[in-house]
């Protein structure tokens, strides 16, 4: 009850227990009782290497292209505000068209390809088994490393004209050569290595699935219901809410997609632009043709496209997605 | 109400630690004094592009250049030419360029034009420049470079390959058709995986030469548009359409791949380029059993090959050092110190200076590509303007371009359309 550090004797205790109310509901006028505010100054104290590092190097840089995106700056030679003509530009700018489209094209194969290869390994590695943490190890280490230099080259090697892909495939009557030089399938390239990389996903589905209550299972399987019934009718529900957070999740993060994409493609996105992502894109405006601005507005561009799509998810995750003890209807 | 007596002092304790680690921060920040000596050296850094072998030989000169002045310490770093270019870019926003640097002709503009580089003249010396040289590192007739080496176009070629399968040696002012002929006639001659020659179409330096040889030019005189028609570019990619389509050229599928040239491959059979490549392809070349020769490049006009005498690169001192003079010192020893230049050799190019042509070490490849200069003199003409800033992005949309025309994915005349449309607002952008 008391918030009071007191460390004296209970009777005075309970004579200090008046004034603390009365302390309280001045408090609620004042806000912040003064030892509260101490501390809160402590905490902020040893917030502030964050705090500085945010404002520094994440707000305000936001900001400033936030600003730059309504005007013409050129990295060398500096702007004028333009107002919205970035904005209106970008729909008349072939260029635009075509990396919304591969970026959309890679979001719909990768994020259901990705969650559904999570999702099964999860199933198969929440079973009991011996060494099973190995293979928990085993397959979250993908994705330590997908993200590197390293891991790109490695890909352009694995998916290069006469390298393994390529003969691995000819033996089924292929004929289309390395994905690297295809532009009808080079994205399937960064596709694959995104699936390749499910631990994160995986692991959110491992805590989900083992918080299905055994209890349900056990009940349905009395009532006969078979594996595959009760993975509809039970995991399926239970799991929603991980489900939605995993798609959620996935979607942001694909839209976002640049690393590989830039080593494999490069800033040209090649083959004949079958790997222009926005974001390479974005990189390629600014640092090659130096139109900070016109960049910028394809960013803020972007930020606005996964703002609207989130909230698009939230909206149909109200009706798709069930939490277990909200269902008082 | 009881404090606890604690709280107070141990937030005077963080604001004083928090103080003593400013105090301490800004002591580490402080300046050394005055440098300059053996013990406290002044520090210049100076950066290229190109590859190991080049940085050995840059590192033993730079290394060279501290012993005999003691009192300057060089830090060097390098990078392959895009990745080099994509690096000053962003530096040169932040206005974080190294003191020296090397310079690339189709840049010059970008930077000079910012004020970003340091007027040499009265700085360097430029009193031992062979002739013809200065003139294409002024900017605005203000003196912001110097070329390091010259170079010119040429067809390096397989002339092994070309003897053994009966095509003559090209001649000065033979026909872009002559060489597609060639082509077409060494191709199959070579088997399967070897290619007669590469895809010419997709560098625009070998379109300015082609606009060139018919007495235009790629920027008009103000280095602020271009010069030529979609309809002359359209043209332009269209030139390897036949030779494309009927496999007589590597295929993008194949170049696309490639981390190195299709003559060090040793799949090539020639290719148009910058001669001073050809001393750097020869040890690999002939290592695989093969001789490599230098000719001038095909020419729609006999008498107009449309070759000018390059700076191959140039060396820039940034506008924003602190040490003008040692670094002034630096360029002045890389380009005239006769040890530097032996150990530099023409890796660079031909040296651009007297002293630089005295002095360094001349193996065959590099007579081959004096004795091509000497015999193509009298076909050079005065070099274009600096290129606009914006050059370097136009370049890569240029082959950008090209590569939807090598997959089909666009005609040759729609891609030429976008060209303009993208050239357009990319020079509009730095109006």
């Amino acid at each position: 009850m008391s918030a009071s550090p007191s460390t004296t004797a209970p009777p005075a205790a309970s004579e200090a227990g008046a004034p603390t109310a009365n302390e309280r509901r001045g408090a609620a006028k004042r806000r912040t009782p003064p030892a509260r505010r101490g501390e809160r100054l402590v905490g902020y104290t040893f917030m502030t290497p964050w705090i500085v590092g945010s404002l520094v190097f994440t707000v305000g840089p936001m900001l400033w292209s936030l600003y730059l995106s309504f005007t013409d700056y050129h990295l060398i030679l500096g702007g004028d505000f333009i107002g919205l003509e970035n904005y209106t530009a970008m729909f008349n700018d072939p260029m635009f068209a075509r990396a919304v489209k591969v970026t959309l094209l890679y979001v719909l194969l990768a994020v259901p390809l990705k969650l559904v290869a999570s999702l099964v390994v999860a199933m198969l590695l929440t079973q009991s088994r011996r060494g099973i943490g190995f293979y928990r190890a085993a397959f979250y280490m993908p994705s330590l490393i997908a993200m590197s230099v390293g891991i790109a080259i490695v890909w352009k090697a694995l998916f290069a004209g006469g390298g393994p892909q390529d003969q691995f495939m000819s033996w089924f009557g292929w004929d289309g050569g390395g994905f690297i030089g295809n532009p009808d399938v080079s994205i399937l390239m960064l596709v694959l290595l995104s699936v390749w990389t499910f631990g994160a996903p995986m692991v959110i589905f491992m805590a989900g699935l083992l918080q299905v209550p055994g209890e349900l299972h056990e009940a349905a399987e009395v009532d006969g219901a078979g594996k595959w019934h009760r993975f509809i009718h039970i995991t399926i529900p239970m799991l929603s809410p991980v489900i939605f957070f995993n798609v959620l999740m996935e979607t942001v993060h694909a839209f976002q997609l640049f690393g590989p994409a830039f080593i494999i493609g490069g800033t040209a996105g090649g083959p004949a632009w079958s790997t222009l992502f926005y974001t390479v894109r974005i990189y390629a405006l600014a640092f090659v043709d130096l139109r900070m601005g016109y960049a910028s507005a394809w960013a803020w561009m972007l930020v606005l496209a996964v703002g609207v799509v989130t909230l698009i998810m939230f909206r149909a995750a109200k009706n798709l997605v069930y939490y277990a003890g909200e269902d008082n209807k | 109400m009881i404090r606890d007596p604690y709280r107070l002092r141990r937030r005077t304790l963080l604001t004083g630690a928090a103080a003593a680690a400013t105090v301490a921060a800004a002591a580490a920040c402080s300046d050394d004094g005055p440098a300059g000596t053996a013990d406290d050296p002044i520090e210049i850094s100076f950066e290229w592009w190109g590859d190991e072998n080049r940085a050995g030989i840059t590192t033993d000169a730079v290394n060279l250049f501290m012993e005999k002045n003691k009192g300057i310490k060089v830090q060097t770093n390098f990078a392959d030419f895009p990745t080099y270019w994509e690096g000053m870019t962003g530096r040169m926003a932040s206005r974080d360029l190294p003191d020296v640097f090397q310079m690339d002709y189709s840049r010059l503009r970008q930077f000079g034009s910012g004020g970003l580089l340091l007027p040499l003249e009265g700085v360097v010396d430029t009193s031992d420049f062979r002739e013809g040289f200065l003139d294409t590192a002024k900017l605005n007739d203000q003196l912001i470079a110097v070329p390091i080496a010259g170079n010119t176009l040429g067809l390096i070629y397989r002339a092994d390959w070309f003897e053994a399968h009966g095509v003559a040696a090209p001649m000065p002012g033979y026909s872009w058709d002559q060489y597609g002929a060639d082509i077409t006639t060494l191709t199959p001659a070579l088997g399967e995986g070897k290619w007669g020659g590469g895809d010419w179409s997709g560098q625009y330096h070998f379109m300015e030469l082609w606009l060139r040889q018919q007495g235009g030019s790629f920027y008009n005189e103000d280095g602020n548009a271009l010069n030529f028609e979609p309809a002359q570019l359209a043209e332009w990619w269209t030139t390897t359409a036949d030779l494309y389509a009927a496999g007589m050229v590597p295929p993008v599928e194949t170049t696309i791949e490639w981390v190195e040239g299709g003559l060090v491959q040793d799949v090539l059979g020639s290719e148009i380029g910058w001669d001073n490549f050809m001393p750097g392809y020869t040890p690999t070349v002939e290592a695989n059993g093969g001789t490599l020769a230098l000719a001038a490049p095909p020419s729609l006009d006999a008498a107009n090959l449309g070759l000018y005498l390059k700076p191959s690169m140039q060396l820039v001192i940034s506008g924003a050092t602190e040490q003008a003079e040692a670094s002034a010192k630096l360029v002045d020893f890389l380009l005239g110190d006769p040890e530097a230049i032996k150990i530099l050799g023409t890796n660079r190019g031909v040296p651009a200076t007297n002293k630089g042509l005295e002095n360094v070490e001349i193996d065959p490849a590099t007579q081959a590509v004096l004795d091509y200069e000497a015999s193509v003199e009298q076909y050079l003409t005065t070099p274009p303007p600096a290129p606009p800033a914006a050059t370097g992005a136009i370049e890569v949309k240029f082959g950008e371009l090209y590569q939807q025309v090598q997959y089909g994915e666009m005609t040759a005349q729609e891609a030429a359309d976008l060209f303009f449309t993208e050239a357009d607002t990319l020079l509009a952008a730095e109006q």
